[in-house]
């Protein structure tokens, strides 16, 4: 028997609300990765400072100039309470809901952003790793849209194994969307 | 022609600042100048005709039941295979020289592309025609003949007359920021007007009163503005001379242009925004300057439009209604609609604060700080910046309808943008610590076509209207391209 046409009408108030989504935190691994990135850029500004210090210190040996340079060891200290207090309070505020349709993502401190992205929207999805990612066995999962010029949804530091499926349920996701023009 | 032009302009936009050094040399040594110019000259032209006959000679296509085949090169091949289903537009150029000889130059949009994705130089009218009709239908079929094409061309729904031409000159403000441009240079050119007028003799034995000196200089001023205001007129009648715009069944098309005719086509399904703008001359006018916008991937700013340069109210919202059809019946592209609803005011506080009181405030202390006299005047700012952001917010607005939205805003003018739920690509939600603690939140709407804001709404709202157009992307069967 042919089946009638429906139209049922759905009520706003009985839609799916992306507000009472069971969020997943990020892997604990992601905040020891920032920490050991923010440790890494540390060093490296310490060890600059040294430098500098040092070569000024041989530089100006016969000179009697009276020059202190004591002040620029305040530039690691105000540099280490910034990179390494940011994950700290950044990265417990990231996180991400998979649902049937949709995958959401939640991030900022001060601004707090919720996007979601339709799989049926989805062109294509890269997967990239950093050589610290690969250290922590982490991975970032990029989903591209159309016209995407104002930056499209990366999903930081999710774990290899994770992303790698996430990757191939989306994938999957986004070629079941049969569309007609 | 075509493969010459390109090459002067590949010229032009790549290779200028290489052929400095050659220019300095030519004027560096000595001899007979016009004689060595006259020889670079003729060498160039060579090299220019040499260049453009290769291009030509090496230019090939094929045109399938489902692509068009183009392969191009002298030393570095090029080869494209453009399929009917992924044109979003097909763009015609036809100058007088080419009408002469019944040909036209096609362009071809492919969504998401910075530029045009291919080009057809010189092809007969009538393949350019049935080239239309394969993309509408996504190729496949058999193209109709032109005489059949001519027997079916529907009456215009919009043609401009001359009088919009003075219109849409007086209303481009692109002369208006060359004078913006000019500006600061105002004093080396006054400079040099006065050099001119000393070294003729003409201010001789004149005496002027401030009197005289000040209508003189007023004089000036208009007679700079009435000059650029014709240029741009006259620019206005080039390219939108005799612009007529039609529907096609899902296909709106419009042709202009006194010398070379433009004609630019977009089906209706790949339109994913549809801006109405308006500013102070249109205003007093009465008439809008209407957007179509396509699939971009560019920057903001330069992205792939359908442009309709003057309409009134009446046929903005007719052709909103044709490019949406019986999806968005009840859109209203009008400004001055009593449908809009506000954002909250605490927009005002924020960016009074922000863009005003802040940088104001901080401006004039490092001055006191440093005993620069005269930093009180940026105090100033605070009030300018104040009554700018109370416009811009009073402008703000928006009307959420049951399958698309409007969003209105603008500063001097207008600019209404109205889209489908069903065509977003992302959405977002963003609050700020003071939003959060008013619960307050602003809106992003990211399109293939760039992104749409809609700032300081109830938080509440913003999460309802995100929840409802996720439910109509996820839950429609219709492609958004």
């Amino acid at each position: 028997m042919r089946r009638m046409f429906e139209n049922a009408e759905i009520p706003v108030e009985g839609l799916p609300s992306a507000e009472t989504v069971a969020w997943q935190p990020m892997d604990p691994k992601l905040m020891r990765r920032r920490l050991a990135e923010a440790g890494i850029a540390l060093s490296i500004v310490t060890a600059g400072i040294a430098g500098l210090q040092v070569l000024l210190g041989i530089a100006l040996v016969d000179e009697n100039v009276p020059i202190n340079l004591g002040f620029l060891w305040l530039v690691p200290l105000a540099v280490g309470i910034a990179v390494v207090g940011w994950p700290l309070v950044c990265v417990p505020k990231m996180a991400y809901a998979v649902r049937e349709r949709d995958i959401l993502y939640r991030s900022g401190v001060f601004w707090h952003t919720v996007t979601a992205v339709p799989y049926n929207r989805i062109q294509h999805v890269e997967k990239s790793t950093t050589p610290l990612d690969r250290r922590f066995q982490l991975a970032n999962l990029k989903l591209f849209t159309a016209g995407g010029a104002g930056g499209d949804l990366t999903i930081r530091g999710l774990p290899v194994r994770t992303a790698e499926k996430l990757r191939a349920y989306i994938l999957d996701r986004t070629g079941t969307a049969v569309e007609q023009a | 022609m075509y493969f010459f032009g390109r090459f002067l302009r590949f010229v032009s936009r790549n290779a200028t600042q290489s052929l400095a050094p050659l220019a300095a040399l030519l004027f560096a040594t000595g001899g007979d100048l016009s004689g060595r110019l006259a020889l670079v000259g003729t060498v160039a032209l060579g090299i220019a005709l040499a260049v453009s006959i290769l291009a030509y000679l090496f230019f090939r296509y094929r045109i399938t039941d489902d692509s068009i085949l183009v392969r191009e090169g002298v030393f570095r091949k090029r080869q494209l295979d453009i399929k009917f289903d992924r044109i979003q537009a097909i763009n015609t150029r036809q100058n007088v020289v080419y009408r002469w000889f019944g040909v036209v130059t096609v362009t071809f949009d492919t969504a998401g592309s910075a530029q045009e994705e291919g080009s057809l130089p010189a092809i007969p009218t009538a393949l350019a025609d049935s080239l239309r009709k394969k993309t509408r239908r996504g190729g496949g079929r058999p193209a109709e003949t032109s005489e059949e094409t001519e027997a079916n061309t529907p009456p215009p729904i919009l043609a401009l007359t001359n009088v919009d031409m003075v219109r849409i000159g007086l209303s481009d403000n692109r002369a208006f920021i060359l004078l913006a441009i000019l500006g600061p240079f105002s004093e080396q050119i006054e400079a040099a007007i006065g050099e001119y007028i000393e070294s003729r003799g003409i201010a001789e034995g004149l005496e002027l009163t401030l009197v005289q000196g000040m209508t003189f200089g007023v004089a000036i001023v208009a007679v700079v503005l009435a000059t650029l205001a014709l240029a741009s007129i006259a620019g206005a009648f080039l390219r939108f001379h005799r612009f007529r715009l039609e529907v096609d069944d899902d296909v709106m098309r419009s042709s202009a242009g006194l010398f070379t005719r433009h004609e630019q086509s977009i089906r209706f399904a790949k339109v994913q925004t549809l801006e109405a703008r308006q500013g102070l001359l249109l205003q007093w006018f009465r008439r809008f300057r209407l957007r179509a916008k396509q699939a971009s991937s560019v920057q903001p700013g330069k992205e792939k439009h359908f442009a309709v340069p003057l309409c009134t109210a009446a046929q903005t919202d007719g052709i909103g209604r044709e490019i949406f059809g019986d999806e968005f019946r009840d859109i209203d592209l009008a400004p001055t609609s009593a449908a809009f609803r506000p954002i909250h005011h605490r927009y005002l506080r924020a960016r009074i604060l922000i863009g005003g009181v802040l940088p104001a405030l901080f401006t004039s202390s490092m001055c006191a700080a440093l005993g620069i006299p005269g930093g009180v005047v940026f105090l100033a700012w605070i009030p300018l910046n104040a009554l700018g952001v109370w416009i811009a917010w009073r402008k703000f607005g928006y009307i959420a309808a049951a399958d698309g939205m409007v969003l209105r805003r603008g500063l001097i003018g207008y600019r209404v943008g109205a889209f489908l739920y069903r065509k977003v690509q992302r959405i977002g939600i963003t609050q700020t610590i003071s939003q959060r603690r008013r619960g307050l939140a602003t809106l992003r709407f990211y399109l293939a076509s760039g992104t749409l804001k809609l700032p300081y709404v109830d938080h509440r709202l913003a999460t309802e209207i995100r929840d409802y157009v996720l439910y109509r992307v996820e839950s429609g069967n219709l492609a958004w391209h």
